[in-house]
């Protein structure tokens, strides 16, 4: 089965794009409903499926459904290995901390079947979207965990990435953050976002990106999306989860993984 | 027979650090690692021209970010020249002891950090949570200076890193501080500052501080199971006035000086200093996360 590189030589015209799960089954099943219903050829996820929040298994039947198709994050290479820690790459000690406990958590909570699967995902993708070549990575072409924020990416390392990569378009994920850069030679750079955990700005609601090539040429759109967050926030606190990171679900705003976050990115959030 | 001392090639360099004002600062630190002092010398202000020349060379080579550092930055009367070129195309971080840092300043520094897309991180240093015993250190007046530096940063939307020595431990090892993190977290809370950042470094004993007893070093042995990324050198450089260097610790040093060039200075850099241990043991970096 060409389940590794399933999109190799692909072409489409209307993709959506998302990484970071974090064990948020609800607006993983949203998401789907979301994309069946705005028809678009194929949905991307870029990983990081385990973290943050609660259920991690309850998040597989979708991912392994076939209707979309996933490369590997950090969190999900740890898993399938058994790693110590999640090789997220935080510094400080209060991020570690909380690192650990939904490491622990999601290590204890995943099924050996779902962690071997995560064992079979690729590091990275390419299709064509239009006559656009499109690469997919996690953290960026060169490293898993390696943090791409809008405030600390300069143009000349992106354009690097891109022609190395011999793209056109480039998407990568891991910080939590989404942006997106147009750079010289009419190249694109995107940070998907993540639906599993809002973007700390005092609204529920995550995020993930929508590209398409038509007639019209390239356009892209980052769309936000809603689910039950409040059950969400009810199911964390059952498990046991801790109460920052429910108070991140239930208000929008990062109360932890705040250290490694440059200051202009984290001037606009509250704590 | 001691065996050659390993050396460690670059990955990519991703971080570059200037040494902006060379040895000379406002202050004289008794524990300061490479002796910066108000005359002293060895390394001197790197010209603006010359920065620029470099800032070039690091655009084309895909450098991720820029640090400056000394001595102290704000001595060198281009510094808010440089910084604002600088930022047109990276993030930057500055490492001062933030005495010169007035009303007029913070100002400045805000504009210029508005006029970027790009990070402008500024990180303050003190060496003790309490007064008298960083003052005792780095010179009387400096701790009050300091935490004004930060404030006046502070309410101008910055949101500097406070960077700390462990200082303490090091000349009372006994009465060692457990939670140094959280002490500094207080202190910044008393003075206003609702959300705190800090990073600690460990000591490194050269320059103001007598060598270790028993020279500790790295062996090829240490290397070999060591991820490389776990040491600074294997992603950054500095540059001085005389060209360029292994990493900020070693600036100065003859032994870790790698080329006059940014593309010399790519090759490897040889771990042959005992501070090297120190990084090996602890895992430091200079760079800010
Ligand atoms: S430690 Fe910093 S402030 Fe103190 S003398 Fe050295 S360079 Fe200057
Ligand atoms: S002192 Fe540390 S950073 Fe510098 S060359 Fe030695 S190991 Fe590398």
């Amino acid at each position: 089965m060409a389940e590794k590189r399933p999109d190799a030589g692909r072409r489409y015209r209307r993709v959506a794009l998302f990484g970071g799960v974090y064990n948020n089954y609800l607006a993983l099943g949203e998401l789907v409903r979301e994309c069946r219903a705005s028809q678009v050829d194929a949905i991307f996820c870029l990983g990081d499926m385990g973290g943050f929040g609660p259920h991690p298994d309850r998040s597989f039947p979708l991912l392994r459904s076939g209707e979309i198709r996933s490369i590997a994050g950090n969190y999900d290479l740890s898993l399938a290995q058994g790693n110590e820690d999640c090789g997220c790459g935080y510094t400080d000690p209060a991020d570690n901390h909380f690192a650990r406990i939904s490491y622990d958590y999601t290590f204890r909570n995943t099924s050996r079947e779902n962690k071997e699967w995560l064992g079979t995902l690729p590091s990275r993708l390419s299709f064509g979207l239009g006559p656009l070549k499109v690469r997919l990575c996690h953290g960026s072409p060169r490293q898993v965990n390696e943090f791409l924020w809008d405030s600390t990416s300069p143009d000349h390392l992106l354009s690097g990435f891109l022609d190395s990569a011999g793209a056109d378009v480039l998407c990568c994920t891991h910080t939590g953050l989404k942006w997106h850069r147009e750079l010289p030679g009419q190249k694109h750079f995107f940070n998907v976002g993540v639906i599993g955990r809002p973007e700390n700005d005092g609204r529920t609601n995550v995020w993930y990106t929508v590209l398409e090539y038509d007639g019209r040429g390239f356009r892209y759109e980052f769309r936000p999306l809603r689910y039950d967050h409040r059950r969400l926030a009810r199911e964390m606190r059952a498990e046991g989860l801790p109460e920052e990171f429910v108070e991140t679900a239930r208000t929008g705003w990062w109360t932890t993984c705040l250290e490694i976050m440059p200051s202009r990115e984290r001037r606009s959030g509250k704590f | 027979m001691a065996a050659a001392p390993p050396s460690l090639p670059l990955q990519h360099l991703d971080t570059l650090w200037f040494q902006v004002s060379g040895t000379l600062c406002n202050l004289r630190c008794s524990h300061c690692f490479i002796s910066c002092a108000p005359d002293n010398h060895t390394l001197e202000l790197m010209e603006a021209p010359r920065i620029f020349r470099y800032l070039d060379d690091a655009r084309r080579m895909g450098v991720k970010e820029v640090y400056f550092t000394g001595g102290e930055p704000f001595i060198h009367r281009s510094f808010l020249a440089i910084l604002e070129c600088a930022l047109r195309d990276f993030p930057v971080s500055v490492l001062t002891n933030g005495v010169l840092i007035d009303e007029a300043k913070a100002d400045r520094l805000r504009r210029i950090a508005d006029g970027s897309r790009f990070s402008l991180e500024i990180r303050i240093s003190i060496d003790d949570y309490e007064e008298a015993r960083n003052d005792a250190i780095r010179g009387k007046g400096t701790f009050r200076k300091a935490l004004d530096a930060y404030k006046l940063l502070y309410d101008r939307g910055f949101l500097p890193i406070l960077t700390v020595t462990e200082m303490r431990d090091y000349l009372t090892p006994q009465g060692g501080e457990r939670d140094l993190h959280g002490r500094y977290v207080k202190l910044l809370r008393s003075v206003g500052v609702d959300r705190p950042r800090i990073k600690v470094i460990p000591i490194f004993e050269m320059g103001m501080l007598p060598a270790p007893a028993g020279q500790r070093s790295v062996t090829p042995e240490m290397l070999r199971e060591l991820d490389p990324d776990a040491l600074q050198c294997s992603s950054s450089r500095i540059v001085a006035h005389d060209g360029v260097y292994a990493c900020p610790i070693l600036v100065g040093e003859p032994e870790a000086r790698l080329a006059d060039d940014l593309e010399g200075g790519l090759r490897d850099c040889s771990l042959y200093h005992s501070s090297c241990h120190t990084c090996y043991v602890t895992g430091m970096t200079c760079k800010n996360f």
